[in-house]
């Protein structure tokens, strides 16, 4: 496939078919039409990613350090399940990010929540999961130099992408639950939802705090031995 | 058995269509055979001390569902009784208990899925198109026991030497935020070496080809067909409008008709096309069973 035509199935899949499915859905107007249209819409924009990886430079080494970092964060996840939500995935999955960057970061993100839920369980929520832990790889990879030189904005970046996080599953369960964005439900599930989300917020500046100097050590130093991500 | 023989492609189609109806359609008898299909076919690929612990699991979600919808949504011409100054409606009531029922039949239908789209049919499904991605997904599976085996050495090798302490809850937390990088330090080494091993084989040129260890077979192709053709049937019943059903402002009728029929009989099928395909496979091999002569 040559880089022109990706770029046009990216258009394509962005611009054409995801309008086209969103009229639809409004047009047939049936039962749970908003949450099917959301696990639509978190699949359809994972395609562009994965095909760029697919057709992309990234060589044995970028897949096998991918394999790896999704491998360790999902680990993660199981090494603290004494502590409920109080995970390093997150942590992980910015890390990653901010030295192999963006592409890296995405299918970090993605393929940890889709690995993860192989073991707490696989639903309709999965690609969701998969996109939006996808896409807060994706961002701190593009705001990579920033959140390496500045200690407070990457906390805060952490800290951020895991309250985001956790109001976008109270949305989910929102559309899940009554098939509209019902507000008075929305808000119950925000008020259930909240000691979820102070401790995903916490423990994403908690991990990030404590973890990225020892293991941003590693990963510039794996950087200098084998000279990965440099380009970027 | 049917579950593992047939192309994981062919069994990827299924789940699509029966979801995608179970979750966009909002008929009544449409979500009655997607639930029954489902609890069924789980019950019978799962075992039945399974079915009834993922029972205990899904059966109060959606009672708390089918409860909750009736005090958020005060929809509805039909009043039951008031509380708190709010009308709960007979119309939420239902529309609840069916929401209850459309939650609880994605949540089995997405368990079969599970179990029978297991990790190597993925890769089958994905390896032709994704090579790249798939192997990936690959590796990262094969890390994970190798990963959980090392993080155990590690982990008594601190303690045996008294650097990780685990007398309180936050000396094991510690214990652990200190075993990550250790770990990560490790996995990273071992996946370069093997990154180098995959380039010195050739990994990545230009010209290979990724093989293909399952090809579509006859009796996939038939299949395939037949499910197209009840999802398509189903779809196209729903796209003329005759499988409508609305709650709000009043419950409507249950829509019958050629067309609506037509809907009606092919998802059913659709549904319970699994559990046949099963009850059929294990009453061929009681029938084979007998005819062994025992002693």
């Amino acid at each position: 496939m040559k880089p022109a035509m990706k770029k046009w199935i990216t258009v394509l899949l962005l611009f054409v078919l995801l309008p086209l499915l969103i009229g639809l859905g409004i047009g047939l107007s049936g039962g749970k039409l908003y949450a099917f249209l959301y696990m639509a819409t978190a699949i359809i924009a994972m395609i562009p990613f994965f095909l760029s990886f697919e057709k992309g430079k990234a060589d044995a080494r970028m897949m096998l350090l991918i394999a790896v970092m999704t491998a360790l964060s999902v680990l993660g996840r199981i090494l603290f399940a004494v502590t409920p939500s109080f995970k390093p995935v997150t942590a992980m999955v910015i890390l990653t990010a901010l030295y192999f960057g963006r592409e890296a970061g995405f299918l970090t993100g993605a393929l940890s929540a889709l690995l993860s839920n192989l073991y707490f369980g696989q639903g309709p929520w999965t690609p969701f999961q998969m996109f939006t832990w996808g896409l807060i790889g994706f961002i701190a990879g593009v705001l990579a130099k920033p959140l390496k030189k500045s200690r407070i904005a990457l906390l805060l970046y952490g800290g951020v992408a895991g309250a985001i996080f956790s109001l976008l599953m109270d949305f989910w369960s929102t559309l899940w639950e009554s098939g509209s964005a019902d507000p008075t439900r929305f808000f119950a599930h925000f008020v259930a939802g909240l000691p979820v989300l102070a401790v995903i917020t916490l423990s994403n500046v908690i991990f990030l705090w404590v973890l990225a100097k020892p293991i941003g050590r590693i990963l510039s130093r794996l950087q200098t031995k084998y000279g990965i991500g440099l380009a970027e | 058995m049917s579950r593992e023989r047939l192309h994981p492609a062919v069994w990827m189609t299924y789940y699509l269509l029966v979801l995608a109806v179970a979750m966009f359609y909002w008929n009544p008898l449409l979500q009655g055979f997607a639930l029954l299909g489902g609890m069924l076919y789980f019950a019978a690929i799962a075992g039945g001390r399974a079915f009834l612990s993922e029972l205990g699991f899904t059966l109060p979600l959606a009672v708390l569902v089918a409860i909750t919808n009736p005090l958020f949504s005060h929809a509805g011409a039909t009043p039951l009784f008031f509380m708190n100054g709010n009308p709960i409606t007979l119309e939420a009531v239902l529309y609840g208990i069916l929401l209850a029922g459309m939650i609880l039949s994605v949540l089995y239908w997405c368990k079969c899925l599970s179990m029978v789209m297991t990790t190597d049919r993925l890769l089958t499904l994905f390896g032709g198109f994704l090579p790249k991605l798939a192997l990936t997904f690959s590796m990262t599976l094969r890390f994970f026991p190798r990963l959980f085996r090392q993080m155990k050495a590690m982990e008594a090798a601190g303690k045996t030497s008294g650097l990780l302490a685990d007398d309180s809850f936050f000396d094991r937390l510690r214990g652990r935020m200190k075993l990550l990088p250790a770990l990560i330090g490790w996995s990273l080494e071992r996946a370069m070496e093997t990154s180098a091993s995959m380039k010195a084989r050739g990994y990545g040129l230009p010209g290979r080809t990724n093989a293909v260890c399952r090809k579509m077979r006859g009796e996939d192709v038939v299949f395939l067909a037949v499910i197209l053709l009840l999802g398509g049937l189903t779809l196209l019943s729903g796209i003329l409008g005759d499988l409508s059903f609305w709650f709000y402002p009043r419950i409507s009728d249950l829509p019958t008709g050629g067309i609506s029929l037509m809907g009606y009989v092919s998802y059913g099928l659709l549904c319970f096309l699994p559990v046949i395909l099963e009850w059929k496979e294990w009453y061929q091999w009681h029938l084979l069973r007998k005819k062994i002569p025992l002693s």
